[in-house]
């Protein structure tokens, strides 16, 4: 597979010789839609609108356009902020179904909109909104956009940060060339011994951005489980779920058994780790 | 009969001291600048709408009525710095350079007008930053003297924008109110230049076109005459193009629903209209009821927008929200015969 | 233009934060005073130890920021793949002798996963931010966000814990479960914005002349367009029309800083454009920003302060060559340049090697001797391999650490004023014996 960029235009058709190592967004055409998934797109548009998000960030439209103006996607993507705000405030639940699939994943969220926006709509955010239901409810065109963040969920919910050294190496991302991060071919030391050279003591791993303490990587995945993210992960990708929840089973176990190793030391502390349930 | 004080000599208060005077009353005007005139008079505003007549013809009739009357006492560069309560009207202390004076008045006008919208608080548009970034003010000026250059250079504009409602609908600079304005003053100044200079084009941008009632007749004009290019949406930000020899308005064509990038030698930005410093200062002294706009609300909106609530204060213009001059001259009338009837009684 | 003084006076007059009627709390202070009063949260204040210098932000406000005895809340892009954002950072407050904590004891906000994949929602986001909130107040050191969409999801989600009280219970009551509590941040404060007030300090012991460097600017989408009245500007700084920060530490430095006319545009970075739309980050990369940045301003670097910025200009550029863009710009962080201002070494401090693009031409041009400190670091790599052992900022934490958000002994303050703070409004434990 070759990493070339492809045309500036996305919109234009693909020479077919620069093939992309990701999905693309196509923007489907509307088609009929089957009856399971009427009642599903039914669904999905009576929770966006009862999202208590949706009144504070759809406020109204003038239809001005100074969204689009400084919208990065709508260079390249048959996109547009103002296009999301008229599907928000729409009352044909296919018309929000029909921007589910693929456009809400064409933004950028660099709140560009949202800073510009006269009517004080938060258009970044309301995008948002739509990407958590389509998520929830596991859609196909969400599972395909997720695919590429496995190794992100993987560590965020094992270890606590979203990327690490060597997930950032050159042939991962060879588009970034030869020279895309220091390695052993230019330096003659393993990437261990690089991230050794940081003068920082938590930098110097290869396998999470920082070192991230048991109990912490342990507190965030609590926060996960009880705000309902891994059931969100679930509904796209339920193996990845067993696998995350499996390790981390392996995590608590390290962290008890640390807990009796450094039992003394704990007892002479009382610090809050002595409140953390595990 | 103490005088009846009229505050502010613009359009509306200028159009109440006439009638005032006409009514026989002695009448105190009060002006904080030291001419008379308002904002047209401040800015040196060219043709009015809706009849595209030099702003010296309009109001120079009210000008020399008010000039000539010797019941009218006017007082320029003056402020009114304390008011207390008297058994009919009020005691008020004038400031003149420094100087203070205690007037006895039996009624009071109060028609202390807008202010334009300051276009540096629309970080966006780089007004301040651009020398070419103008504001429709500033092109008024540029009109009355016959001299439509670009301030950069000196050099003649081939193609200029208008932006409207600039500081107008907008939450984000805390004016979500329609100026009123913007719309006709804008296309008046894109015909006024393509009537002296048909070689520049002219384009403007809108959310939405308010030449309403009457006054739609120059916007078909403008179009059908003139050659005025309207584009249905919003220049988000202006930036520089060509190397930085000409300007670019970056928006959205909300018809054609495309981002549209076009170079521009000038600018020009319909700034909306804010309540005028006098305006909060008169509702502080007299304690007078203030809109959520921070224009002064009358006590009955629709029946009767000219009594204020204060028994002797009485409104007239754009103290109450953005207006024509038309509007503003026929309500100084309007205030002129409540003040006199409040005053007589 | 208008003069200093007359700008200042402009700022009061934008009256109103963006939000509709209704939609927002006029002024989140007063709000957390009054919350705080009745024992729903906990205000971690700035105090005089944290020597604090004033700034004006987007709407005339005046920002404290906290200049000493900070907790550093690292970035997972800059710790990952810039490691020298984070490291001058710290040898900045080492040189200008601020203390700080840079612990194990942080998650990530995972902000860059929302913005990309939305496999998250408003309670996990705010009760993540609490819970670093909360780490950084038991240890009595006020929170410095160094990651941009740290800074404007921690600005999003202090908002939402002020203005929704059902969320706020459902964090706190997931905090409790954690053994903490809710605690706020008095303000949000972002590491460019502690560098910008730290200027004077920082320039007292410059060492290379910037005056022949030429430097365009990347503002940081999330740094100023997400909450956007809580940014700091400053009439110095493109006439109060733009944000101070990371502008006003380069003229400080004394370089020019030139303008390109998509300085608003974002870098490309799209969150999940990085990873599963590249050729739509790359494009917008060279296309926006890299090409403006050389041929409008005539760069010799671009800086920025932000993470995935920084990321998405430098690694962009190499593959541009495939559409006719023969650009190297370096592109640094402020920090990063600061540092080299001040001598820093430009490989064991500034970490300039995980830079896609090379940096030693700028170098050569601020008179930064690279080739010795370049063998140097060879040979410092070298004495690695050998199981020499690596020189650090500051002390290395303890091998307890590895497991547990121990209490080094630092006593967070009472909350104050407290009429009734309710007893759950202290955790006792978290105030615990010294080791």
């Amino acid at each position: 597979m070759s990493f070339v960029a492809s045309s500036l235009q996305r919109v234009r058709p693909s020479t077919g010789e620069d093939p992309a190592p990701t999905p693309e967004i196509e923007i489907t055409g509307r088609r009929e839609l089957t009856s399971d998934e009427r009642e599903l797109a039914g669904t999905i548009f009576a929770e966006f609108r009862a999202d208590p998000r949706y009144h504070r960030f759809v406020l109204g439209c003038l239809n001005c356009g100074e969204c689009t103006s400084g919208c990065p996607a709508a260079r390249f993507y048959d996109f547009s902020p103002r296009e999301m705000v008229q599907v928000a405030q729409n009352g044909d639940a296919t018309t929000l179904w029909d921007a589910m699939q693929e456009k809400i994943w064409a933004c950028c969220q660099c709140y560009s909109c949202t800073m510009r926006c006269r009517f004080g709509n938060d258009i970044g955010g309301i995008i948002n909104v739509m990407r958590e239901l389509s998520v929830v409810h596991g859609l196909e065109s969400t599972r395909r956009a997720l695919a590429p963040f496995r190794r992100t969920f993987t560590l965020l919910g094992t270890i606590g940060t979203q990327l690490a050294p060597d997930m950032i190496q050159p042939e991962f991302f060879r588009d970034w060339g030869p020279a895309a991060t220091a390695t052993e071919a230019d330096w003659g030391v393993p990437l261990e011994i690089l991230r050794k050279a940081i003068p920082v003591d938590v930098l110097q791993t290869t396998r999470a951005a920082w070192e991230v303490s048991v109990q912490t990587s342990l507190e965030l995945f609590r926060i996960y489980e009880e705000a309902g993210v891994l059931d969100m992960l679930r509904a796209v990708d339920p193996d990845l779920v067993e696998m995350l929840v499996d390790l981390v089973e392996e995590r608590r176990e390290e962290f008890e058994a640390a807990r009796e190793r450094y039992r003394n030391e704990l007892e002479r502390m009382r610090g809050p780790v002595a409140t953390f349930p595990g | 009969m103490n005088p009846i004080l009229v505050l502010g000599g613009g359009p509306a208060g200028l159009s109440a001291a006439a009638e005032l005077g006409t009514l026989g009353a002695p009448t105190l005007l009060v002006e904080r600048e030291k001419f008379l005139g308002g904002n047209p008079e401040r800015w040196r505003y060219s043709l009015l709408v809706p009849d595209l007549k030099p702003t010296a013809e309009v109001l120079g009739g009210l000008l020399r009525r008010v000039g000539e009357d010797p019941r009218i006492e006017r007082r320029l560069s003056t402020v009114i710095t304390k008011v207390e309560p008297a058994s009919k009207g009020f005691r008020v202390t004038l400031q003149t350079a420094g100087a203070e004076e205690q007037r006895d008045v039996s009624a009071v006008v109060v028609a202390t007008g807008f202010e334009h919208f300051d276009p540096h608080r629309k970080l966006e548009y780089g007004y301040g930053r651009y020398p070419d970034v103008i504001d429709f003010k500033d092109l008024e000026g540029m009109i009355t003297d016959d001299r439509i250059l670009r301030p950069s250079d000196g050099k003649p504009p081939r193609r200029i924008a208008w932006i409207l409602c600039v500081g107008s609908r907008d939450v984000q600079v805390g004016n979500p109110w329609c100026c009123r304005l913007g719309c006709a003053v804008s296309i008046k100044q894109a015909v006024e230049v393509r009537k002296r200079h048909p070689e520049i084009e002219a384009y403007v941008y809108y959310i939405d076109i308010r030449t309403y009632g009457l006054w739609e007749d120059l916007y078909w004009k403008a179009m059908e005459e003139y050659g005025v290019k309207f584009i249905r949406g919003r220049v988000g930000h202006v930036t520089l193009a060509e190397g930085g020899s000409r300007l670019l308005a970056a928006g959205e064509d909300t018809l054609l629903s495309r981002p549209t990038e076009v170079p521009f030698d000038m600018i020009v930005l319909a700034s909306g209209m804010e309540p005028g410093r006098g305006t909060t200062e008169a509702a502080r002294l007299f304690g007078l009821k203030v809109g959520p706009e921070g224009f002064l609300a009358p006590e009955v909106s629709d029946l009767n927008p000219i009594d204020s609530g204060v028994p002797g204060v009485f409104y007239a213009g754009a103290a109450t929200g953005p207006k024509a001059i038309v509007d503003s001259v026929t309500e100084g009338m309007g205030a002129a015969l409540r003040a006199y009837q409040y005053a007589r009684d | 233009m208008l003069d200093s003084g007359e700008f200042r006076a402009l700022f009061p007059n934008r009256p109103r934060p963006p939000g509709g009627p209704g939609r927002t709390v006029a002024d989140l202070r007063e709000e957390m005073e009054r919350l705080e009063s009745e024992g729903e949260i906990i205000i971690h204040r700035i105090r005089p130890e944290n020597r604090p210098v004033r700034v004006t932000n987007l709407v005339g406000r005046t920002k404290q920021i906290p200049t000493d005895r900070l907790w550093h809340h690292k970035s997972c892009g800059q710790c990952g793949n810039i490691p020298g954002y984070p490291s001058s950072l710290l040898w900045l407050m080492n040189a200008t002798h601020r203390t700080y904590l840079n612990e194990p004891h942080q998650t990530s906000c995972t902000a860059w996963n929302y913005h990309g994949t939305a496999t998250s929602n408003p309670v996990a986001l705010a009760a993540v931010a609490a819970r670093n909130f909360h780490r950084a107040y038991e240890t009595d050191h006020f929170p410095l966000i160094h990651c941009g969409t740290s800074f404007g999801d921690y600005k999003e989600m202090r908002k939402l814990l002020i203005e929704d009280g059902e969320v706020r219970k459902k964090v706190r009551d997931i905090l409790h479960r954690i053994g903490r509590e809710l605690v706020l941040p008095e303000e949000i404060v972002h590491y460019s914005e502690w560098l910008h007030v730290m200027a004077p300090e920082i320039v007292a012991r410059q060492t290379h002349d910037m005056r022949g460097i030429v430097a365009a600017v990347h503002e940081p989408c999330h740094y100023y367009k997400m909450v956007p009245e809580d940014a700091v500007y400053d009439e110095r700084v493109y006439a109060g029309q733009r944000p101070a920060v990371p502008t006003g530490i380069l003229l400080a430095l004394g370089a020019t800083v030139a303008d390109y006319s998509t300085w608003y545009d974002c870098c490309g970075f799209g969150f999940r454009h990085i990873l599963a739309e590249r050729e739509f980050s790359r494009s917008f990369a060279n296309e926006r920003k890299i090409r403006p940045m050389v041929e409008e301003a005539h760069a010799d670097v671009a800086i920025t302060s932000d993470t995935g910025c920084v990321t998405t200009l430098d690694k962009s550029q190499w593959i541009g060559k495939t559409h006719g863009f023969s650009y190297t710009l370096p592109v640094l962080a402020d920090v990063q340049f600061a540092a080299l201002a001040l001598g820093a070494d430009p490989y064991r401090i500034v970490q300039l090697h995980w830079h896609a693009v090379s940096a030693e031409d700028l170098m050569t041009k601020m008179r930064i001797d690279w080739k010795t400190a370049k063998a140097e670091f060879r040979e410092y790599l070298q004495r690695l391999k050998n199981g020499g052992s690596p020189e650090l900022l500051y002390p290395a934490r303890e091998p307890i650490e590895r497991f547990f958000a121990i209490n080094k002994g630092q006593v967070p303050p009472e909350p104050d004023p407290g009429p009734s703070p309710s007893s759950k409004a202290v955790p006792t434990d978290a105030k615990g014996g010294s080791p």
